[in-house]
């Protein structure tokens, strides 16, 4: 089942980018250095299943299956080659190897790498799409319309977290804190895999 | 797609294939468009080719929102092949797939055109209208000077605002239609040619306008 106290290696730091906005392409790469201090990060296995809303306050890497909401506004998201969200995903910045339906949302960045299959809708400060990567969906580049979107979103989501949250919330913090517990993970998320992979 | 000119459905040969001798060539109705997103106001760009690095850092110059249909993918997958016209009512359908809640300002429809039958050209622009705020603009790539054109519709990418690289396969070729302005004009009723201009590669660039599309529905009719 859920592992989530185990780690895995940070992001990987070195991007080929193509940033909007006249911005350095150095730039994510000081933002993963800085988000990845400790040089760890949560990892969702390739056997795991989640349902539900996923928030935590560490990055996180999905090589697993998320269906629901993910919400990471201080920290990175990586959904790594055999990950599969179909989610709507808000994170201070996202980084895309693998497949993913649902909307994005960047506060900083959001890299969509070579071998990804995205459909969905991008709105982030800066977006990198490297040559090769499967994408359908729209970009939103008006510097204007992501401010008021990420604003909006991260309003709702605070005013959310503030009432309480949703009820299937699984923050993904909480969840390292009681792998120890037997079953907990269980009992916290609609996990469907009951294997815990090795961190990648 | 032209019967003539697909003997296989496309696959994914198309989107992977190998490229060779790219050639580069300046566009200078799509640097016209480009210029006009200099103009202090929200865009949106519908592409229905392929999602493009390069055409991302262009446009993440302006104020914009970019919506990619990479309508050859669709027809990949849908398995649309030589001489079928019904299914590509599929692929014009295909462009409400993911649909924003804004119109489009600007699509960019770089060589399509040239693959298609007077019907499926129809029922494209229809989808594309209905996508579209009225007075919208179209840019296309139409093969004119050369006999013969890629068998497969090509795929480019802007250098800068005013040039675009061709990557299509030099091989297999086919004959190119050479569709002549009242061909276009009479088989997308609806739309006007705003301008159009001969480019060193020997192709035509259309700069075209939607007016009246007979049969979208849509933002173009005040949705």
């Amino acid at each position: 089942m859920f592992d989530l106290n185990k780690k895995g290696p940070a992001a990987p730091t070195q991007q080929r980018t193509n940033t909007g906005g006249g911005q350095d392409s150095n730039a994510n790469t000081q933002t993963a250095s800085r988000d990845s201090q400790t040089g760890e990060m949560a990892v969702i296995g390739r056997s795991i299943k989640i349902e539900g809303d996923v928030r935590g306050e560490e990055d996180l890497r999905i090589e697993g299956d998320v269906t629901g909401s993910i919400h990471l506004p201080n920290n990175s998201l990586t959904i790594g080659k055999d990950g599969r969200i179909k989610a709507d995903a808000y994170a201070k910045s996202v980084v895309v190897d693998g497949e993913v339906s649902g909307d994005l949302y960047g506060a900083e960045c959001v890299t969509i790498r070579a071998n990804a299959n995205v459909e969905c809708n991008v709105v982030a400060a800066r977006v990198s799409l490297e040559e090769g990567a499967r994408f359908k969906g729209s970009i939103d580049m008006d510097p204007e319309r992501v401010k008021k979107s990420l604003s909006k979103k991260l309003g709702s989501r605070e005013r959310a977290s503030d009432s309480g949250g949703k009820p299937r919330s699984t923050p993904a913090s909480a969840l390292n804190s009681r792998a120890a517990e037997p079953g907990a993970a269980q009992r916290t998320a609609s996990a469907k895999s009951s294997k815990a992979e090795p961190a990648h | 797609m032209r019967a003539h000119s697909v003997t296989e459905p496309l696959g994914a040969s198309m989107a992977r294939a190998h490229f060779d001798a790219p050639r580069e060539f300046g566009v200078p109705l799509f640097r016209s468009l480009i210029d006009k997103l200099n103009e202090d106001r929200r865009w949106v760009i519908l592409d229905l080719g392929a999602a493009r690095p390069q055409t991302v850092e262009l446009l993440s110059r302006f104020r914009c929102r970019l919506e990619i249909a990479d309508l050859a993918d669709t027809v990949t997958a849908s398995g649309v092949g030589a001489g079928d016209p019904v299914r590509f009512t599929d692929l014009s359908e295909a462009l409400h797939a993911n649909p924003g809640n804004e119109p489009v300002d600007i699509a960019f429809c770089w060589d399509f055109l040239n693959y298609l039958i007077p019907e499926q050209m129809t029922e494209l622009i229809k989808g594309i209208a209905a996508r579209c705020r009225p007075d919208a603009f179209v840019h296309a790539l139409i093969a004119y000077s050369d006999p013969l054109m890629p068998q497969w519709p090509g795929q480019f990418m802007p250098v800068d605002d005013g040039r675009l690289l061709n990557l299509s396969t030099a091989e297999p070729q086919c004959l190119a239609p050479h569709y002549s302005p009242e061909d276009l004009t009479s088989w997308m009723p609806g739309v006007t040619i705003e301008r159009v201009r001969l480019l060193t590669n020997g192709m035509q660039e259309y700069l075209f306008r939607l007016s009246d599309v007979v049969g979208a529905s849509g933002f173009s009719r005040g949705h």
